[in-house]
């Protein structure tokens, strides 16, 4: 179910489970769309050459990839602020699951505080994130 | 060079700017890549069509620090980013990013002193009007002066 007002948040609610799409062909779009045509976010080899273990989804896009979840969840809700620690890489053509958690309502502000990560199949956080979001 | 000095010479002082044109193709790309559905991030041709609030966190000054800062003997590691969207950004303007540090703190351990830099993108619109700011956190393991050659960089 989808969160179209305040009333509809609950604390400790679970956001439904996303997963990115983080093929290479995607992130290639995203680093286009971004000015971020390096190796490194393009092709798996380059990122090697770099000492990688393979092309990298830039941090800005697991950012983005943190509201678009919040906004499966939440459709009219406002971002105020997102803030995102980039532990460990996220690799592209990987399969990685984003979740998030309420961790605090305001009803005077009727905001909504969200934990947020982004971990690998072996269950490891790549990215965390909190989000303050202003629900209608 | 001690952190009050830092704060002193360099907080609160622009040292870039930068002009960052929105195109509506970008915008669309960049929504659906992450998976934005909604068509006012997806849809050109949608009244509402603006930016996913992150997009400003795309831009990139031409400097990451002031060009006097001292080096410190190490490299400026990526610690982290924050948005904060003010107004909805609209395809076809020129927006400006205008960058300064934000914060100076340190903390030491038994490796010894990291210093963590909060650097501050205000990025306005052709108005002046603030349509978000971006902070880009860095951290610096600083070097024992031997180390880094004992002079600053």
């Amino acid at each position: 179910m989808t969160v179209q007002r305040f009333e509809d948040a609950e604390f400790g609610e679970e956001l439904p489970l996303f997963e990115p799409d983080l093929t290479l062909a995607n992130v290639r779009k995203f680093a286009r769309a971004a000015e971020m045509m390096a190796p490194r976010f393009t092709d798996h080899e380059g990122a090697r050459k770099e000492g990688l273990p393979g092309a990298l989804v830039p941090g800005v896009m697991s950012q983005a990839i943190l509201v678009a979840m919040i906004h499966r969840w939440a459709p009219g809700a406002e971002i105020e602020k997102i803030d995102t620690v980039f532990r460990a890489p996220v690799i592209a053509d990987e399969p990685h699951k984003v979740s998030g958690v309420v961790t605090d309502l305001d009803a005077a502000a009727r905001t909504a505080e969200i934990d947020l990560t982004i971990t690998n199949a072996a269950g490891e956080t790549r990215v965390l994130g909190t989000a303050r979001v202003k629900l209608g | 060079m001690e952190i009050e000095e830092l704060k002193r010479k360099f907080l609160n002082l622009d040292f870039d700017q930068r002009e960052f044109p929105v195109r509506a193709e970008a915008m669309v790309d960049f929504a659906t890549a992450v998976g934005e559905t909604a068509a006012h991030y997806t849809d050109p041709n949608h009244p509402e069509f603006r930016a996913v609030p992150t997009f400003p966190a795309r831009f990139h000054g031409r400097r990451m620090l002031p060009e006097d800062f001292p080096r410190l003997g190490g490299i400026p590691l990526d610690a982290g980013k924050a948005v904060m969207p003010k107004a909805p950004i609209r395809a076809g303007v020129t927006l400006v990013g205008r960058s300064h540090l934000h914060e100076i703190f340190e903390k030491t351990g038994r490796s010894g002193r990291m210093i963590f830099l909060v650097a501050r993108m205000e990025v306005r619109g052709p108005d002046e009007t603030l349509v978000a700011i971006v902070d880009s956190r860095m951290v610096i393991r600083e070097k024992p002066a031997k180390e880094a050659g004992g002079a600053p960089q």
